[in-house]
């Protein structure tokens, strides 16, 4: 608009064959275009956004199943038929079974910390975590924890825990569906086990409460990446950890 | 035969005529918006990724935030495809330009807190190691796209930009 009126006031001529081409200088009315791209652009936000929590919640399901003793957003307590000694901490892990730093954590220190576990010395809580299927569009965490929760209907979630670890497949790649198998027999899902096993894999049945421990570990934890371990609420610093005793002593673990 | 100053002003001529210009305009265009383009499409789809890059900086609410990371790679694209077409290009480079600038000091500010945090600008982002930091690059970065968003809005006028089809400006 502004550059007409400049050609108007400039030039004589030029204004008076803008004026006998009419409004518009002869091209389309910039008004009417404008509100078309403005309107246009503001439903292909909002439509972008709906479409993107749509999406959302389609991936996340309908199954409100959390694992034994576990409430939406919490962790899962490893161990849990295990007497605590008095002043146990509690230890919480927040892992996704898609990293590679958490594959690392466990091969150092995974076996020290379920003996602590084991020997009721610290009260031990996973937090199982699938972040990693957003930020790298594979398909992995959500389905391998799905294992570690149908395992655990089972008992055997430690095992299949354990095993997703030692054989921990390629970050970023879908997980293949053998791998996913192979994990839940050797955490011993065998014959009617595994069937059942399968079937509440795929029905998804804990990717809402892996999402909403999720969630929780994000957005009210402080948790900021994985692995990620507390004790008593209290982020720990294992850099500088090498023996199960220092490990034990940094945890606070109780003697 | 030529004098000096006929030479001389040939030469000023060469980048001060209207169609290198132009061309320097449709460069401009195709530059912020195909960056635009390139870091709304590398967000879609990963909501998870883009509320935690936009919460990671600590500027809004939590949930605020989320909201923004949602929308942020629609907006990109919008953006981007407009600059592509050359529609409205003035108006939608001051948009561009102040939405790098409001990066920029997004940025600068959590590097003056100290947080360590990925800018998350092409996908990615949230809190990432101590010295993994880029925060100069990545200001250096978002600077050279609001200086092409500037060229823009100084001078919006570029080669095969719909708003010469559609307005014969």
């Amino acid at each position: 608009m502004a550059k007409t009126t400049k050609k108007t006031a400039s030039g004589g001529r030029q204004a008076k064959i803008q004026a006998a081409a009419g409004s518009g200088g002869g091209g389309a009315n910039r008004i009417v275009v404008a509100a078309a791209v403005v309107v246009v652009a503001i439903v292909a936000v909002v439509a972008g956004v709906v479409w993107t929590q749509v999406q959302r919640e389609a991936e996340v399901g309908t199954s409100t199943a959390t694992p034994a003793g576990a409430q939406m957003g919490e962790g899962y307590r490893a161990f849990a038929d295990v007497e605590l000694r008095e002043g146990a901490p509690v230890v919480d892990v927040f892992e996704d079974f898609q990293c590679p730093a958490c594959g690392q954590f466990e091969a150092a220190f995974g076996g020290p910390i379920e003996d602590l576990a084991r020997d009721g010395r610290i009260e031990l809580r996973y937090h199982i975590l699938n972040f990693l299927d957003d930020t790298t569009g594979a398909d992995y965490s959500t389905p391998a924890a799905n294992g570690g929760f149908c395992a655990a209907d089972q008992g055997a979630f430690q095992d299949f825990h354990d095993a997703a670890y030692a054989g921990q497949a390629r970050e970023g790649v879908d997980l293949p569906q053998e791998t996913l198998d192979g994990w839940a027999q050797e955490a011993g899902i065998t014959g009617d086990d595994l069937d059942t096993w399968e079937q509440c894999v795929a029905d998804g049945t804990y990717t809402r409460y892996v999402t909403s421990v999720n969630a929780t570990a994000f957005e009210e934890e402080g948790v900021r990446g994985t692995p990620t371990v507390k004790s008593d609420g209290e982020e720990v610093d294992l850099s500088g950890v090498s023996t199960p005793e220092d490990l034990a002593e940094v945890l606070g673990a109780t003697s | 035969m030529t004098t000096d100053v006929e030479t001389e002003r040939a030469v000023t001529a060469w980048y001060r005529s209207p169609r290198v210009l132009d061309v320097v305009g449709l460069l401009a265009r195709l530059f912020l918006g195909g960056v635009l383009l390139w870091a709304g499409l590398a967000k879609v789809g990963k909501p998870l990724t883009s509320e935690r890059a936009v919460q990671a900086y600590e500027i809004m609410p939590l949930g605020l935030a989320g909201w923004v990371g949602l929308a942020l790679p629609f907006v990109e694209i919008v953006l981007g495809v407009l600059l592509v077409l050359g529609l409205f290009t003035r108006p939608v480079a001051v948009v561009s330009t102040l939405l790098m600038v409001a990066f920029v000091v997004g940025i600068a500010q959590a590097w003056a807190r100290g947080l360590t945090i990925d800018c998350g600008c092409f996908g990615g982002g949230g809190q990432i190691g101590e010295n993994e930091t880029k925060y100069p690059q990545e200001i250096a970065r978002d600077a050279s796209f609001a200086a092409a968003g500037v060229w823009l809005w100084w001078r919006p006028r570029s080669l095969a930009a719909l708003d010469r089809v559609l307005f014969r400006d």
